[in-house]
């Protein structure tokens, strides 16, 4: 009897999974991806992550091509992908962070360190490496919610005009690079 | 009307696998013979249709007949000839038809050499191939066939075969990696047959090992031709990144080992039956999803193909048949199956069977990797993703106790051993192993990492461990000669693949914590220093291909003043779909690779350039090689064909 019941396993495992097959089959992964593309930079206007007297906004960003990284000292794959980027802003593309904080929900009556935050991505930046021009403090997470953001790391390739071309979920390395940027970044460099 | 006569000699294949697939199984259920005896000539003829077929499509290709949609989307009149051909698995379609081609030619070849077996067992195990062709070609016919019509507009130019896949590695990797694929579903076949007949003996195990053993060969040399491409087409000095496409080759890949390893057991010791049976659906299995993952547009990859829900649902639905029936079916069976051997906790046959779960934690590992982003985003909890670092460390981590293993396992006998000479042999091994690792990683480098050390240790002692008992069993003999000619072929493929394993091993460790690289920006004429290796900067000079114009940065390397080579990193811009491709310059060595790729142009005459210098990463494929081939030397062996004759015909 044992032994019949542990012959069924992998069968009921089996199931389990093609219920969540055919469910991401329907699901649709790229919608994400496709949230925002083609539009121009929603209006904002944020903080600098390090001197809380700049402000950020849509505007402040136009006439140059760059990329919009969100990322935050919490999430593993954004401190992964820190030196590739950082290998990026050397070749010269600018990188403009959108600084993502998880822990801190003023609903709930959170107090917010901002120097204990800065002390963290200083920190991390000297050690990864630090491919930011500066970084925009998103602490009410408005403008990634405006940009579709769902998670961290995501970066978003902007033209001149502040048009979005490209949103990528996951981390930037010399493939995803290669594969997915370099071309049309290099069409809107030259 | 010669893509028509193309698609029209599908629809005749497909008849023909319908009648493979009915025939011989109903008469093995009936026990009707002449039934039976009309399954290998149907896998004949449905061969010869499909590879007629394919031939058709690789005509019109090559006559740049553009009113056939495939041809106008995946090839071009100025792609070069053998391109035009790689054109015919480059894209979705066209790569399906290769599947179906390879499938026939399995079912063909187990057709005549199967002639041993008895009737029921080899009409089963036919008539489950045919069936899996069926799948296949219905949907081929149904929803991706490469004869569709652009009529009555048509492009008077193809939009040209991705450059990417411009490139010899591409030529040879698709049908390799689906020779694998496709063959393990010869061993799927022979499981479900050995379940349908209830005989789950060692003689099943015996006949379908070597079936195994070449598609594990094929998939392992696919792979390894897969990395090496990567490596040096897509220029960024990577080898392997856990994309959810590679992912899908390696997860059968590390099933299969395990089935190899766990059909050894079964065949000389009767034991792990059912074990065995699950490994040898589920490495066809994850296959056939590592199939729908890719094709389905399920995950986001950089290079999945079709992403097309129809076709995803039409693989999903086909997977659930296929994998559904065959593990309902083992769940029927699996309680009547009972290992009639006998053996203690120290013996080889636990070593095979720690193995095996290492083997099939690292292919849970993979597939949780893969699915899980999207199982988490289906349970509502928000988009994660699982990089790189969550591959490496989990796979680091269960790399140490398996090659412990690795190494220890050959030296133990079936049923049981005595522990205490086998830990003095063991110990002198591992002091032996310890001082050749010291030796070697200070002599060379002036920082050694504790995890570099143990990684590069564990190679070592694969290899050493491996040598002491080619060692030993060659010593026992009279003679050295006579010890040699005692060892069979399959001893040497455990050699070769665990040589290989370490090659594999060593080289990951090493290029992982020795590569370097630098991003410079250089006028002509000026230079660079990387390791001992100076890098002049010739200038930049313009290229014609047949199909891309761009540059080519010419470097003139110098170690101690000398001049080693002259170096051209490409960036080309293909004419048609206008894409800038980085051809990256090597120069290849047993010891390191000098790696170059051409950045962008700066300001009065400087380039940006990327030198990589890559210590040992030619092991891996080194090592890729030795393991595939270990799956193909079995083949040779004699021990296979002798045996099976002997038991042939006892049930017809």
């Amino acid at each position: 009897m044992n032994r019949k019941l542990l012959g069924l396993v992998p069968f009921l495992i089996f199931i389990f999974l093609c219920v969540f097959l055919y469910q991401g089959l329907f699901g649709n992964p790229r919608e994400l991806q496709t949230g925002r593309l083609g539009h121009t930079m929603p209006e904002f206007s944020l903080p600098d992550l390090m001197d809380s007297d700049k402000i950020w906004t849509a505007d402040s960003l136009k006439g140059e091509v760059y990329l919009m990284n969100v990322w935050g000292t919490w999430c593993p794959t954004c401190i992964a992908e820190l030196g590739y980027l950082t290998e990026l802003r050397e070749r010269g593309v600018k990188i403009i962070g959108l600084y993502y904080e998880q822990a801190y929900d003023p609903d709930f009556g959170d107090q917010f360190d901002i120097n204990a935050l800065r002390q963290d991505v200083n920190n991390m930046l000297s050690r990864a490496g630090n491919p930011y021009q500066f970084n925009i403090l998103d602490l009410e997470r408005t403008l990634a919610l405006d940009l579709g953001v769902s998670g961290a790391p995501e970066t978003f390739l902007v033209d001149k005009q502040g048009k979005i071309l490209l949103h990528h979920t996951g981390d930037i390395n010399e493939r995803v690079w290669r594969t997915k940027f370099a071309a049309i970044y290099q069409e809107l460099t030259q | 009307m010669v893509p028509e006569i193309g698609y029209f000699a599908l629809v005749l294949a497909m008849a023909l696998s319908l009648l493979l697939c009915i025939f011989p199984l109903w008469g093995a259920y009936t026990g009707n013979l002449r039934l039976m005896k009309a399954a290998p000539s149907l896998a004949v003829g449905q061969c010869i249709l499909v590879v007629f077929s394919f031939l058709v499509l690789i005509y019109i290709t090559l006559m740049d007949d553009f009113t056939v949609e495939y041809v106008a989307h995946h090839s071009s009149s100025t792609l070069p000839w053998y391109y035009k051909i790689t054109s015919t698995w480059g894209g979705h379609e066209g790569a399906i038809l290769l599947w179906l081609v390879m499938q026939s030619m399995w079912t063909m070849l187990v057709a005549v050499m199967s002639k041993s077996l008895p009737w029921v067992l080899r009409a089963r195990v036919l008539g489950v191939l045919g069936f899996l062709g069926v799948g296949f070609m219905l949907y081929t016919l149904w929803m991706s066939s490469p004869f569709e019509r652009l009529l009555p507009y048509f492009p008077v130019e193809g939009r040209d075969l991705n450059p990417l896949l411009q490139d010899p590695g591409m030529i040879i990797h698709p049908p390799l990696l689906y020779m694998g694929y496709v063959g393990l579903s010869v061993s799927f076949s022979f499981a479900i047959a050995a379940l349908l007949t209830g005989k789950l003996d060692n003689t099943w195990a015996k006949w379908s090992r070597p079936w195994t053993m070449a598609a594990w060969g094929f998939l392992t040399l696919g792979i390894t031709i897969g990395s090496w491409w990567a490596y040096s087409e897509l220029g960024w000095g990577g080898w392997w990144f856990w994309d959810p496409v590679e992912n899908a080759s390696l997860m059968p890949w590390l099933v299969a080992t395990a089935l190899l390893h766990s059909l050894a057991v079964t065949e000389k010791r009767g034991v792990f039956k059912s074990w065995t049976v699950l490994l040898a659906i589920t490495a066809f299995s994850l296959c056939l999803l590592g199939t729908f993952i890719v094709r389905s547009g399920i995950i986001v990859s950089v290079h999945a193909f079709a992403t097309d829900p129809d076709r995803g649902l039409y693989i999903l639905s086909f997977l659930a048949v296929v994998v559904g029936g065959s593990l309902a079916l083992y769940a029927m069976r699996v309680a009547q199956v009972y290992s009639e051997g006998r053996y203690q906790f120290i013996s080889r046959e636990v070593a095979l069977w720690i193995n095996n779960i290492f083997l099939v934690v690292a292919t849970l590992i993979v597939l949780l990797g893969t699915l899980l982003p999207m199982i988490h985003k289906e349970l509502g909890l928000g988009s994660i993703s699982i990089g790189v670092p969550f591959f490496n460390q989990m796979f680091a981590i269960l790399i140490v106790p398996f090659a412990i293993l690795l190494g220890l396992a050959p030296m133990l006998r079936w049923k049981q051993n005595k522990m205490p000479p086998l830990v003095k042999k063991w110990a002198v091994l591992i002091a032996v192993s310890l001082v050749l690792t010291a030796t070697w990683l200070y002599s060379s480098y002036e920082v050694v990492a504790p995890l570099t050390f143990v990684a590069t240790a564990l190679a070592v002692w694969i290899s050493v461990a491996t040598a002491a008992d080619l060692f030993n069993k060659v010593t026992v003999h009279p003679s050295v000669a006579i010890g040699f000619k005692k060892l069979g072929l399959s001893y040497w493929a455990m050699v070769l693949g665990h040589v290989g394993i370490a090659f594999v091993i060593a080289s990951v460790t090493l290029t992982s914590a020795y590569s370097v690289e630098r991003s410079v920006s250089m006028k002509p004429g000026e230079t660079a220093k990387l390791n001992e290796y100076e890098y002049r900067f010739d200038g930049v000079k313009e290229i014609r291909g047949p199909n891309y114009g761009g540059h080519a940065g010419v470097v003139t390397v110098f170690k101690n003043g000398n001049k080693v080579v002259e170096l051209y990193a490409e960036k080309r811009r293909y004419d048609i779909g206008m894409q800038f491709m980085t051809e990256a310059a090597i120069d290849d060595g047993f010891f390191r690779d000098l790696y170059l790729a051409l950045g962008e142009p700066l300001s009065a005459g400087a380039w940006s350039l990327r030198i990589y210098h890559k210590p040992y990463v030619r092991w891996m494929w080194l090592g890729g090689l030795l393991i595939s081939f270990a799956g193909f030397i079995v083949l040779a062996d004699k021990r296979y064909r002798s045996r099976v004759k002997k038991s042939s015909q006892v049930e017809a």
